[in-house]
Protein backbone atom coordinates (compact mmCIF):
# COMPACT_ATOMS: atom_id res chain seq x y z
CA UNK A 1 0.00 0.00 0.00
CA UNK A 2 2.87 2.31 1.02
CA UNK A 3 4.49 1.45 -2.02
CA UNK A 4 1.56 2.69 -4.05
CA UNK A 5 1.36 5.88 -2.29
CA UNK A 6 5.13 6.30 -3.59
CA UNK A 7 4.53 5.69 -6.94
CA UNK A 8 1.85 8.38 -7.06
CA UNK A 9 3.52 11.11 -5.06
CA UNK A 10 6.95 10.29 -7.16
CA UNK A 11 5.14 10.04 -10.18
CA UNK A 12 3.22 13.31 -9.10
CA UNK A 13 6.72 14.74 -9.00
CA UNK A 14 7.77 13.69 -12.68
CA UNK A 15 4.53 15.32 -13.93
CA UNK A 16 5.23 18.54 -12.63
CA UNK A 17 8.75 18.70 -13.25
CA UNK A 18 8.35 17.77 -16.92
CA UNK A 19 5.75 20.63 -17.34
CA UNK A 20 8.03 22.57 -15.60
CA UNK A 21 11.68 21.84 -18.12
CA UNK A 22 9.52 21.56 -21.04
CA UNK A 23 7.80 25.00 -20.47
CA UNK A 24 10.78 27.11 -19.56
CA UNK A 25 13.24 25.73 -22.25
CA UNK A 26 10.55 25.60 -24.86
CA UNK A 27 9.42 29.83 -23.51
CA UNK A 28 13.59 29.99 -23.87
CA UNK A 29 13.82 28.79 -27.13
CA UNK A 30 10.34 30.50 -28.56
CA UNK A 31 10.75 28.24 -32.13
CA UNK A 32 8.35 25.90 -33.74
CA UNK A 33 10.70 23.15 -33.24
CA UNK A 34 9.50 21.77 -29.77
CA UNK A 35 12.61 21.67 -28.25
CA UNK A 36 11.22 21.77 -24.56
CA UNK A 37 9.90 18.14 -25.29
CA UNK A 38 12.76 17.12 -26.67
CA UNK A 39 15.09 18.31 -23.80
CA UNK A 40 12.43 16.24 -21.43
CA UNK A 41 12.53 13.27 -23.10
CA UNK A 42 16.73 13.05 -24.02
CA UNK A 43 17.20 13.94 -20.32
CA UNK A 44 14.98 11.16 -19.21
CA UNK A 45 16.55 8.48 -20.87
CA UNK A 46 19.95 9.33 -19.41
CA UNK A 47 18.39 9.22 -16.24
CA UNK A 48 17.03 6.47 -16.96
CA UNK A 49 20.11 4.75 -18.56
CA UNK A 50 21.59 5.64 -15.16
CA UNK A 51 19.76 4.27 -12.94
CA UNK A 52 18.82 1.16 -14.68
CA UNK A 53 22.62 0.82 -14.85
CA UNK A 54 22.64 1.09 -10.98
CA UNK A 55 20.31 -2.23 -10.73
CA UNK A 56 18.79 -0.41 -7.73
CA UNK A 57 16.32 -3.03 -5.64
CA UNK A 58 12.99 -3.98 -7.14
CA UNK A 59 11.11 -1.16 -5.06
CA UNK A 60 13.58 1.61 -5.55
CA UNK A 61 13.07 0.91 -9.08
CA UNK A 62 9.27 1.48 -9.34
CA UNK A 63 9.35 4.47 -7.88
CA UNK A 64 12.44 5.64 -9.69
CA UNK A 65 12.00 4.38 -13.04
CA UNK A 66 8.68 3.59 -13.39
CA UNK A 67 6.72 6.46 -11.60
CA UNK A 68 9.34 9.44 -11.58
CA UNK A 69 10.94 8.56 -14.99
CA UNK A 70 7.80 7.34 -16.65
CA UNK A 71 5.66 10.38 -16.23
CA UNK A 72 8.91 12.69 -16.68
CA UNK A 73 9.19 11.90 -19.97
CA UNK A 74 6.33 11.68 -22.88
CA UNK A 75 6.03 9.79 -25.58
CA UNK A 76 2.20 11.06 -26.57
CA UNK A 77 3.48 14.58 -26.68
CA UNK A 78 6.36 13.75 -28.86
CA UNK A 79 3.38 12.23 -31.01
CA UNK A 80 1.11 14.84 -30.92
CA UNK A 81 4.02 17.97 -31.54
CA UNK A 82 5.52 15.81 -34.48
CA UNK A 83 1.76 15.62 -35.83
CA UNK A 84 0.98 19.35 -35.30
CA UNK A 85 4.43 20.40 -37.24
CA UNK A 86 3.52 18.15 -40.39
CA UNK A 87 -0.15 19.68 -40.01
CA UNK A 88 1.71 22.87 -40.60
CA UNK A 89 3.36 21.56 -43.67
CA UNK A 90 6.70 22.00 -41.46
CA UNK A 91 7.68 18.38 -42.51
CA UNK A 92 11.34 18.87 -42.32
CA UNK A 93 10.57 19.78 -38.70
CA UNK A 94 8.71 16.89 -37.86
CA UNK A 95 10.91 14.35 -39.46
CA UNK A 96 13.91 16.20 -37.40
CA UNK A 97 12.12 15.81 -34.59
CA UNK A 98 11.33 12.00 -35.08
CA UNK A 99 15.30 11.54 -35.82
CA UNK A 100 16.65 13.71 -33.54
CA UNK A 101 14.58 12.25 -30.72
CA UNK A 102 15.31 8.65 -31.53
CA UNK A 103 19.32 8.97 -32.04
CA UNK A 104 19.66 11.97 -29.63
CA UNK A 105 17.49 9.44 -26.63
CA UNK A 106 19.45 6.50 -27.47
CA UNK A 107 22.84 8.18 -26.99
CA UNK A 108 21.47 9.55 -23.78
CA UNK A 109 20.66 6.47 -22.58
CA UNK A 110 23.91 5.05 -23.12
CA UNK A 111 25.56 7.72 -21.85
CA UNK A 112 23.20 7.45 -18.79
CA UNK A 113 24.52 3.47 -18.21
CA UNK A 114 28.36 4.30 -18.99
CA UNK A 115 28.35 6.86 -16.29
CA UNK A 116 26.58 4.41 -13.77
CA UNK A 117 29.16 2.19 -14.81
CA UNK A 118 31.34 4.76 -14.08
CA UNK A 119 30.65 5.09 -10.59
CA UNK B 1 -31.18 51.32 -37.34
CA UNK B 2 -27.30 52.28 -38.22
CA UNK B 3 -26.02 53.65 -34.82
CA UNK B 4 -22.59 54.89 -33.67
CA UNK B 5 -21.27 52.31 -31.49
CA UNK B 6 -18.63 51.14 -30.10
CA UNK B 7 -16.37 47.73 -30.12
CA UNK B 8 -14.63 46.96 -26.63
CA UNK B 9 -12.31 44.44 -27.00
CA UNK B 10 -10.24 42.30 -24.53
CA UNK B 11 -7.04 40.40 -25.04
CA UNK B 12 -5.71 38.16 -22.50
CA UNK B 13 -4.71 34.52 -21.03
CA UNK B 14 -7.07 32.10 -20.75
CA UNK B 15 -6.26 30.79 -17.12
CA UNK B 16 -6.42 34.76 -15.60
CA UNK B 17 -8.60 35.36 -12.95
CA UNK B 18 -10.37 38.22 -11.73
CA UNK B 19 -9.13 41.15 -9.86
CA UNK B 20 -11.63 40.92 -6.70
CA UNK B 21 -10.68 41.95 -3.18
CA UNK B 22 -13.47 39.21 -1.64
CA UNK B 23 -13.91 35.72 -2.67
CA UNK B 24 -11.56 33.61 -1.79
CA UNK B 25 -10.91 32.01 -4.84
CA UNK B 26 -11.99 34.41 -7.92
CA UNK B 27 -13.50 32.97 -10.95
CA UNK B 28 -12.16 33.27 -14.80
CA UNK B 29 -11.76 36.74 -16.23
CA UNK B 30 -13.47 35.34 -19.05
CA UNK B 31 -16.18 33.95 -17.56
CA UNK B 32 -16.85 37.25 -15.29
CA UNK B 33 -16.71 39.61 -18.46
CA UNK B 34 -19.20 37.65 -20.12
CA UNK B 35 -21.49 37.44 -17.13
CA UNK B 36 -21.06 41.30 -17.28
CA UNK B 37 -22.19 41.59 -21.10
CA UNK B 38 -25.01 38.95 -20.22
CA UNK B 39 -26.41 41.14 -16.65
CA UNK B 40 -25.69 44.29 -19.01
CA UNK B 41 -27.26 42.77 -21.78
CA UNK B 42 -24.81 43.79 -24.29
CA UNK B 43 -25.81 43.46 -28.17
CA UNK B 44 -23.05 41.21 -29.28
CA UNK B 45 -20.47 39.29 -27.78
CA UNK B 46 -18.03 36.67 -28.50
CA UNK B 47 -14.98 35.24 -26.84
CA UNK B 48 -12.31 33.54 -29.17
CA UNK B 49 -9.57 31.33 -27.96
CA UNK B 50 -6.48 31.87 -30.18
CA UNK B 51 -3.70 29.82 -31.09
CA UNK B 52 -0.16 32.11 -30.20
CA UNK B 53 0.20 35.28 -28.95
CA UNK B 54 2.57 37.49 -27.07
CA UNK B 55 2.12 40.87 -25.09
CA UNK B 56 4.27 43.08 -23.06
CA UNK B 57 5.91 40.73 -21.05
CA UNK B 58 7.32 39.03 -24.29
CA UNK B 59 6.16 35.54 -23.40
CA UNK B 60 5.14 33.57 -25.82
CA UNK B 61 1.72 31.34 -25.66
CA UNK B 62 1.52 29.04 -28.47
CA UNK B 63 -0.77 25.77 -29.65
CA UNK B 64 2.33 24.12 -31.23
CA UNK B 65 3.46 23.02 -28.09
CA UNK B 66 1.41 21.04 -25.23
CA UNK B 67 3.37 22.88 -22.41
CA UNK B 68 2.83 26.23 -23.69
CA UNK B 69 -0.93 26.11 -24.90
CA UNK B 70 -1.89 25.38 -21.39
CA UNK B 71 -3.06 28.97 -20.72
CA UNK B 72 -4.05 30.07 -24.61
CA UNK B 73 -4.80 33.60 -25.10
CA UNK B 74 -8.22 34.61 -26.03
CA UNK B 75 -9.82 37.74 -27.12
CA UNK B 76 -13.22 38.61 -26.35
CA UNK B 77 -14.69 41.47 -28.34
CA UNK B 78 -18.35 43.09 -27.27
CA UNK B 79 -20.06 45.77 -29.23
CA UNK B 80 -23.17 47.99 -28.43
CA UNK B 81 -24.17 52.01 -28.71
CA UNK B 82 -21.73 53.81 -26.92
CA UNK B 83 -23.57 54.39 -23.84
CA UNK B 84 -23.48 51.17 -23.08
CA UNK B 85 -19.98 49.84 -23.87
CA UNK B 86 -18.85 53.10 -21.93
CA UNK B 87 -20.51 52.43 -18.32
CA UNK B 88 -18.82 48.86 -19.14
CA UNK B 89 -15.21 49.67 -19.61
CA UNK B 90 -14.49 50.80 -16.08
CA UNK B 91 -15.55 47.61 -15.23
CA UNK B 92 -13.97 46.10 -17.55
CA UNK B 93 -10.59 47.55 -16.91
CA UNK B 94 -10.82 47.16 -12.86
CA UNK B 95 -11.37 42.89 -13.69
CA UNK B 96 -8.22 42.70 -15.47
CA UNK B 97 -4.79 42.09 -14.00
CA UNK B 98 -2.87 41.77 -17.25
CA UNK B 99 -3.95 42.31 -21.04
CA UNK B 100 -5.08 45.12 -23.65
CA UNK B 101 -8.50 46.38 -23.96
CA UNK B 102 -8.91 48.31 -26.95
CA UNK B 103 -12.02 50.62 -28.19
CA UNK B 104 -13.29 51.29 -31.76
CA UNK B 105 -15.57 52.65 -33.08
CA UNK B 106 -18.58 50.85 -35.20
CA UNK B 107 -21.32 50.76 -36.65
CA UNK B 108 -24.09 48.12 -35.76
CA UNK B 109 -26.36 47.66 -38.59
CA UNK B 110 -29.76 45.85 -37.45
CA UNK B 111 -32.03 46.73 -40.37
CA UNK B 112 -31.56 46.73 -43.93
CA UNK B 113 -32.45 51.16 -43.46
CA UNK B 114 -30.11 53.52 -45.15
CA UNK B 115 -26.15 51.94 -44.94
CA UNK B 116 -23.92 55.07 -44.76
CA UNK B 117 -20.45 53.39 -45.69
CA UNK B 118 -18.62 56.85 -46.40
CA UNK B 119 -16.41 56.85 -49.43
CA UNK B 120 -13.72 54.94 -47.60
CA UNK B 121 -11.04 52.46 -49.54
CA UNK B 122 -12.05 49.73 -47.71
CA UNK B 123 -14.89 48.60 -44.93
CA UNK B 124 -14.77 45.59 -42.67
CA UNK B 125 -17.92 43.70 -42.05
CA UNK B 126 -18.79 42.02 -39.18
CA UNK B 127 -21.39 38.91 -39.36
CA UNK B 128 -22.28 37.05 -35.91
CA UNK B 129 -24.45 33.86 -36.28
CA UNK B 130 -25.00 30.95 -34.19
CA UNK B 131 -23.23 27.92 -34.85
CA UNK B 132 -26.03 25.98 -35.76
CA UNK B 133 -28.37 28.68 -37.33
CA UNK B 134 -29.21 28.05 -41.09
CA UNK B 135 -29.71 30.20 -44.11
CA UNK B 136 -31.55 28.63 -47.02
CA UNK B 137 -31.10 24.59 -45.71
CA UNK B 138 -26.83 25.52 -45.32
CA UNK B 139 -24.99 26.60 -42.31
CA UNK B 140 -25.76 30.51 -42.05
CA UNK B 141 -21.68 30.55 -41.56
CA UNK B 142 -21.05 29.09 -44.75
CA UNK B 143 -23.60 30.62 -46.95
CA UNK B 144 -22.80 33.97 -45.29
CA UNK B 145 -19.55 33.27 -46.98
CA UNK B 146 -20.86 32.02 -50.08
CA UNK B 147 -22.65 35.55 -50.27
CA UNK B 148 -19.46 37.47 -49.11
CA UNK B 149 -17.11 35.18 -52.19
CA UNK B 150 -19.87 36.18 -54.68
CA UNK B 151 -19.62 39.71 -54.09
CA UNK B 152 -16.07 39.78 -54.62
CA UNK B 153 -15.18 40.22 -51.32
CA UNK B 154 -11.18 40.43 -50.43
CA UNK B 155 -11.94 37.73 -47.56
CA UNK B 156 -14.06 36.33 -45.54
CA UNK B 157 -13.07 34.12 -42.40
CA UNK B 158 -15.26 32.04 -39.41
CA UNK B 159 -14.18 32.47 -36.03
CA UNK B 160 -15.51 29.89 -33.75
CA UNK B 161 -16.88 31.84 -30.62
CA UNK B 162 -16.96 29.76 -27.46
CA UNK B 163 -19.21 31.64 -25.46
CA UNK B 164 -20.96 35.19 -26.23
CA UNK B 165 -23.92 37.32 -25.77
CA UNK B 166 -26.40 37.76 -29.00
CA UNK B 167 -29.37 40.08 -28.96
CA UNK B 168 -28.62 40.75 -25.54
CA UNK B 169 -28.66 36.71 -24.14
CA UNK B 170 -26.06 34.87 -22.88
CA UNK B 171 -24.94 31.44 -25.18
CA UNK B 172 -22.10 29.30 -23.79
CA UNK B 173 -20.84 26.53 -25.58
CA UNK B 174 -20.92 23.25 -23.51
CA UNK B 175 -19.10 19.66 -24.40
CA UNK B 176 -22.65 17.82 -24.10
CA UNK B 177 -24.85 20.44 -26.39
CA UNK B 178 -25.92 21.12 -29.89
CA UNK B 179 -24.35 25.06 -29.57
CA UNK B 180 -27.21 26.01 -32.13
CA UNK B 181 -26.73 29.77 -30.18
CA UNK B 182 -23.02 30.18 -29.52
CA UNK B 183 -22.23 33.11 -31.50
CA UNK B 184 -19.49 32.49 -34.63
CA UNK B 185 -17.77 35.74 -35.57
CA UNK B 186 -17.18 36.04 -39.88
CA UNK B 187 -14.70 39.02 -40.54
CA UNK B 188 -15.06 40.34 -44.24
CA UNK B 189 -13.40 43.02 -46.43
CA UNK B 190 -14.71 44.43 -49.10
CA UNK B 191 -15.49 47.82 -51.10
CA UNK B 192 -18.06 50.19 -49.69
CA UNK B 193 -20.12 49.38 -52.54
CA UNK B 194 -19.84 45.27 -51.44
CA UNK B 195 -20.43 45.85 -48.38
CA UNK B 196 -23.55 47.70 -48.94
CA UNK B 197 -24.51 44.66 -51.53
CA UNK B 198 -24.26 41.93 -49.14
CA UNK B 199 -25.82 43.90 -46.12
CA UNK B 200 -28.83 44.15 -48.28
CA UNK B 201 -29.14 40.59 -49.31
CA UNK B 202 -27.66 39.62 -45.51
CA UNK B 203 -30.64 41.53 -43.93
CA UNK B 204 -33.12 40.01 -46.17
CA UNK B 205 -32.18 36.03 -46.04
CA UNK B 206 -31.51 36.28 -41.94
CA UNK B 207 -34.23 36.83 -39.81
CA UNK B 208 -32.56 39.03 -37.10
CA UNK B 209 -29.00 39.30 -38.67
CA UNK B 210 -26.43 41.37 -36.22
CA UNK B 211 -23.59 42.73 -38.63
CA UNK B 212 -21.40 45.60 -37.69
CA UNK B 213 -19.29 47.83 -40.24
CA UNK B 214 -15.93 49.52 -39.75
CA UNK B 215 -14.08 51.57 -41.68
CA UNK B 216 -10.39 50.22 -42.82
CA UNK B 217 -7.94 50.57 -45.25
CA UNK B 218 -6.78 47.90 -47.83
CA UNK B 219 -2.98 48.12 -47.58
CA UNK B 220 -2.17 44.62 -49.33
CA UNK B 221 -3.55 41.47 -51.19
CA UNK B 222 -2.36 38.56 -52.45
CA UNK B 223 1.17 40.49 -52.55
CA UNK B 224 0.20 43.23 -54.40
CA UNK B 225 0.84 46.65 -52.08
CA UNK B 226 -2.32 49.10 -52.26
CA UNK B 227 -1.04 51.78 -49.57
CA UNK B 228 0.45 51.55 -46.68
CA UNK B 229 -0.65 52.19 -43.27
CA UNK B 230 -1.93 55.69 -42.63
CA UNK B 231 0.68 57.67 -40.91
CA UNK B 232 -0.90 58.68 -37.79
CA UNK B 233 0.24 61.12 -35.36
CA UNK B 234 0.73 60.02 -31.65
CA UNK B 235 -2.08 62.04 -30.32
CA UNK B 236 -4.75 63.57 -31.50
CA UNK B 237 -5.84 67.50 -30.28
CA UNK B 238 -6.22 66.76 -27.24
CA UNK B 239 -3.09 64.88 -26.82
CA UNK B 240 -4.70 61.81 -26.29
CA UNK B 241 -2.74 58.68 -27.77
CA UNK B 242 -3.41 57.29 -31.36
CA UNK B 243 -2.86 53.78 -31.85
CA UNK B 244 -3.11 51.70 -35.25
CA UNK B 245 -4.13 47.77 -35.68
CA UNK B 246 -3.11 45.82 -38.73
CA UNK B 247 -5.06 42.58 -39.40
CA UNK B 248 -2.93 40.21 -41.45
CA UNK B 249 -5.11 37.14 -43.08
CA UNK B 250 -3.08 34.42 -44.42
CA UNK B 251 -3.77 30.92 -44.28
CA UNK B 252 -2.27 28.06 -42.93
CA UNK B 253 -1.39 26.97 -46.32
CA UNK B 254 1.17 29.87 -46.87
CA UNK B 255 4.56 29.86 -45.72
CA UNK B 256 7.56 31.61 -45.19
CA UNK B 257 10.98 30.26 -44.87
CA UNK B 258 9.36 26.85 -44.16
CA UNK B 259 6.82 28.24 -41.38
CA UNK B 260 3.45 29.18 -41.87
CA UNK B 261 2.79 33.00 -42.72
CA UNK B 262 1.39 34.09 -39.36
CA UNK B 263 4.44 31.46 -37.17
CA UNK B 264 6.97 33.40 -38.99
CA UNK B 265 4.97 36.35 -38.28
CA UNK B 266 4.92 35.86 -35.05
CA UNK B 267 8.54 34.72 -34.18
CA UNK B 268 9.52 38.03 -36.36
CA UNK B 269 7.74 40.41 -34.15
CA UNK B 270 9.28 38.82 -30.55
CA UNK B 271 12.72 38.78 -32.38
CA UNK B 272 12.22 42.79 -32.88
CA UNK B 273 11.89 42.65 -28.79
CA UNK B 274 9.54 46.53 -29.23
CA UNK B 275 6.68 45.14 -30.94
CA UNK B 276 3.97 45.11 -28.19
CA UNK B 277 2.19 42.39 -29.01
CA UNK B 278 0.30 39.78 -31.59
CA UNK B 279 -2.60 37.46 -31.42
CA UNK B 280 -3.23 35.04 -33.84
CA UNK B 281 -6.33 33.10 -34.54
CA UNK B 282 -7.43 30.52 -36.29
CA UNK B 283 -10.91 30.52 -38.58
CA UNK B 284 -13.34 27.50 -38.87
CA UNK B 285 -14.00 28.52 -42.55
CA UNK B 286 -13.15 31.35 -45.30
CA UNK B 287 -11.45 32.48 -48.35
CA UNK B 288 -8.73 34.77 -49.18
CA UNK B 289 -8.35 35.94 -52.59
CA UNK B 290 -9.48 33.94 -55.01
CA UNK B 291 -10.04 30.43 -53.28
CA UNK B 292 -13.71 29.36 -52.65
CA UNK B 293 -14.49 29.70 -49.30
CA UNK B 294 -13.34 25.53 -47.64
CA UNK B 295 -12.85 24.58 -44.14
CA UNK B 296 -10.38 21.59 -42.64
CA UNK B 297 -11.26 18.18 -43.15
CA UNK B 298 -11.55 15.72 -40.40
CA UNK B 299 -9.37 13.31 -42.03
CA UNK B 300 -6.09 15.56 -43.96
CA UNK B 301 -2.63 15.69 -43.62
CA UNK B 302 -2.32 20.01 -43.34
CA UNK B 303 -4.45 22.95 -42.34
CA UNK B 304 -5.56 24.97 -45.07
CA UNK B 305 -8.02 27.49 -43.01
CA UNK B 306 -7.76 30.87 -42.79
CA UNK B 307 -6.01 33.19 -39.75
CA UNK B 308 -5.70 36.06 -38.54
CA UNK B 309 -2.32 37.86 -36.65
CA UNK B 310 -4.11 41.34 -35.22
CA UNK B 311 -0.98 43.53 -34.14
CA UNK B 312 -1.65 46.61 -31.62
CA UNK B 313 0.55 49.28 -31.74
CA UNK B 314 1.60 53.36 -31.68
CA UNK B 315 1.79 54.55 -34.78
CA UNK B 316 5.50 54.66 -35.26
CA UNK B 317 5.84 51.24 -34.47
CA UNK B 318 2.99 49.99 -36.82
CA UNK B 319 4.94 52.23 -39.69
CA UNK B 320 7.74 49.79 -38.77
CA UNK B 321 5.81 46.38 -37.77
CA UNK B 322 4.34 46.81 -41.51
CA UNK B 323 7.91 46.80 -43.04
CA UNK B 324 7.64 42.83 -40.99
CA UNK B 325 4.32 42.05 -42.28
CA UNK B 326 5.29 43.25 -46.11
CA UNK B 327 8.16 41.34 -46.09
CA UNK B 328 6.56 37.74 -45.19
CA UNK B 329 3.27 38.29 -47.22
CA UNK B 330 4.97 39.17 -50.41
CA UNK B 331 2.79 36.60 -52.23
CA UNK B 332 -0.06 35.74 -50.26
CA UNK B 333 -2.70 37.40 -47.64
CA UNK B 334 -4.77 39.94 -46.99
CA UNK B 335 -3.50 43.01 -44.95
CA UNK B 336 -5.78 45.96 -43.32
CA UNK B 337 -4.76 48.87 -41.28
CA UNK B 338 -7.18 50.82 -39.10
CA UNK B 339 -7.40 53.61 -36.13
CA UNK B 340 -7.58 52.54 -32.59
CA UNK B 341 -9.11 55.51 -30.97
CA UNK B 342 -8.65 54.08 -27.19
CA UNK B 343 -5.97 51.36 -26.08
CA UNK B 344 -5.22 50.72 -22.55
CA UNK B 345 -2.48 47.86 -21.30
CA UNK B 346 -2.91 46.58 -18.05
CA UNK B 347 0.17 44.73 -16.30
CA UNK B 348 -0.86 44.73 -12.60
CA UNK B 349 -1.10 47.78 -11.00
CA UNK B 350 0.61 49.41 -14.15
CA UNK B 351 -1.79 50.72 -16.35
CA UNK B 352 -0.47 52.21 -19.16
CA UNK B 353 -2.85 54.74 -21.77
CA UNK B 354 -6.58 55.59 -21.95
CA UNK B 355 -10.22 54.99 -22.25
CA UNK B 356 -11.20 58.30 -23.16
CA UNK B 357 -11.55 58.47 -27.20
CA UNK B 358 -9.12 60.14 -29.32
CA UNK B 359 -10.74 61.94 -32.06
CA UNK B 360 -8.64 61.90 -35.69
CA UNK B 361 -9.61 62.50 -39.13
CA UNK B 362 -7.35 61.08 -41.72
Amino acid sequence: MLLWVGVLIAGGFGAVLRFLVDGAVARRAARSFPFGTLAVNISGAALLGLLGGLALNRHAALLADTAFVGSYTTFSTWMLETQRLSEERQLRSAVANLVASIVLGIAAALLGQWIAGQL
Amino acid sequence: MNEPCLKLTTYFGERQRVVTDHARRPGFLADAMLDLFDTREVATSVMLRGIASFGLRHVLRTDESLSLSEDPPVTIAAVDVESKISDLVDEVVAMTSHGLVTLERARLVRSDDMLDVGINDAVKLTVYVGRQERIGGLPAYRAVCDLLYRHGFSGGSVFLGVDGTAHGERYRARFFSRNVNVPLMIISIGTPAQVLAAVTELTAAAPKPLLTVERVRLCKRSGQLFARPHRLPDTDDRQRPLWQKLMVHTSEATSHGGLPVHRALVHRLLDSGMARGATVLRSIWGFNGDHKPHGDKLFQLTRRVPVVTIIIDTPEWIARTFEIVHELTAEHGVVTSEMVPAVMSIAGPDHVGDTRLARHDY
